[in-house]
């Protein structure tokens, strides 16, 4: 992707945009199962590694790590995959691996874990409970937690009249999920 | 700044200095701003988790679909170009009998740029990337500018932006410079993954190119490739009716 065009589809996949998501995951998506294959990676694993790349590609956008495309986009998702792979290769300790990969040495400074940790029981809990909240907290929660928007920009997101209101919504979906979790508990 | 502000501006990555050394101060000696702390954090992770299954699901389906996604969307076009094109040609037919005339005539007869049905240009919708742009301009019969968006998009080399490039510099009375760009398409392998045949339009606007610049053997050559290829469907009839009046 070229430099000029980088903003804009930070924006894109920011704001939801399947499409680019699409194109981004097509365009390199061969190559990348090629490039798995040097590291007997078969097809089937290779998709699942890919995938969790551009996963991680996505939420170090959301989160601001990445907030304009340096690099060209298949650099991020080649390293990202490369560090899968070598990780993979490390826990099934299948192959043996002559030297460390570390992302830094790619100049790709990314959060890259992803599924690893167990949940605790208030976590489980959180869970069970996230999804029985109504869509408008659901919606907050996401944009702040995980889209890492402001509550300032979220204002303008969602409409809002202003901040207080957002606040003191936001806050009642949290004692909503407070006051269940002690029910259980 | 109250503590509520605080665990906000940590999650936005927006606590000053002097702000963050509270926020440490706080952590360490008040029991309760570290428990809401930790609750929040479980349930940002809670979310990740949702939010990534959520995403996997949607990887996992552009998976499921790769094909099929396209070319539902496309054969609906083709539906609707198909009876486009049925309904024009039979007008054609009743209206003009076959007298073709001259390789001019049958070139503006005939040419007409291809439709654009890669990145159909929604109304009213902002061009956000190069490629974006360069169909609008396409579509806009803003050639030169087109060619110059389609030179600078990263996968400039794909063929479906080759073949529109082609489509450009035909418009533009450059048949020259199409026919180096649709020659190398005719001459490739269909390509599965485009979903769209371009191979088999180009052979179509290879003719025409050959014929716009008047060398009419090499047009004929190229109609009759058209005309007797089984694998080819496309404007196969049109060709054998025009390599029967060029001869």
């Amino acid at each position: 992707m070229k430099q000029e065009n980088s903003k804009n589809i930070i924006k894109l996949i920011r704001g939801g945009d399947q499409l680019v998501l699409r194109k981004i995951y097509d365009e390199n998506r061969e190559a990348f199962i090629k490039f798995s294959r040097k590291y007997n990676i078969e097809k089937y694993d290779a998709i699942d590694i890919y995938q969790d790349a551009i996963i991680v590609l996505y939420e170090n956008i959301a989160n601001g790590k990445i907030s304009d495309l340096n690099s060209k986009v298949s650099t991020y998702l080649f390293a990202i995959g490369k560090y899968k792979i070598f990780q993979m290769h490390r826990d099934n300790s299948k192959v043996e691996l002559t030297n460390e990969f570390f992302l830094e040495d790619e100049n790709v400074y990314l959060d890259v874990n992803l599924y690893n940790e167990k949940l605790t029981n208030q976590q489980d809990l959180l869970n069970k409970y996230f999804s029985q909240l109504g869509n408008r907290c659901k919606e907050i929660l996401k944009l702040f937690y995980y889209e890492g928007y402001t509550l300032d920009e979220i204002i303008n997101i969602l409409n809002y009249s202003d901040k207080k209101v957002l606040k003191s919504q936001k806050s009642r979906c949290m004692r909503q999920l407070k006051d269940w979790i002690k029910k259980e508990l | 700044m109250s503590k509520t502000d605080l665990i906000e501006k940590y999650f936005s990555n927006s606590l000053s200095p002097k702000e963050q050394l509270k926020f440490n101060e706080l952590l360490h000696t008040d029991e309760k701003f570290k428990i809401e702390l930790d609750f929040q954090k479980d349930l940002q992770k809670v979310i990740y988790r949702n939010q990534r299954n959520d995403l996997k699901k949607v990887l996992q389906n552009f998976e499921q679909h790769k094909p099929v996604v396209k070319l539902l969307n496309i054969s609906k076009k083709w539906l609707v170009a198909a009876s486009i094109l049925l309904i024009v040609g039979l007008g054609y037919i009743f209206l003009k009998n076959d007298n073709y005339s001259s390789p001019d005539d049958l070139f503006v007869q005939n040419y007409e740029p291809y439709r654009n049905i890669v990145l159909p240009v929604a109304r009213g919708a902002t061009s956000n990337t190069i490629e974006q742009s360069a169909f609008v301009a396409y579509e806009n019969g803003n050639y030169r500018k087109a060619i110059n968006l389609f030179n600078s998009v990263p996968n400039k080399n794909d063929q479906y932006i080759q073949f529109y490039k082609a489509m450009c510099y035909m418009s533009l009375n450059k048949p020259k410079d199409a026919i180096s760009l649709l020659k190398i398409i005719t001459e490739s392998d269909y390509n599965l993954n485009s979903g769209i045949n371009f191979k088999e339009l180009a052979n179509w606007y290879l003719a025409l190119a050959y014929l716009d610049l008047g060398e009419i053997e090499r047009a004929k050559k190229q109609f009759s490739v058209i005309a007797s290829d089984t694998d080819n469907v496309y404007k196969k009839e049109v060709s054998g009716k025009i390599l029967k009046s060029l001869n």
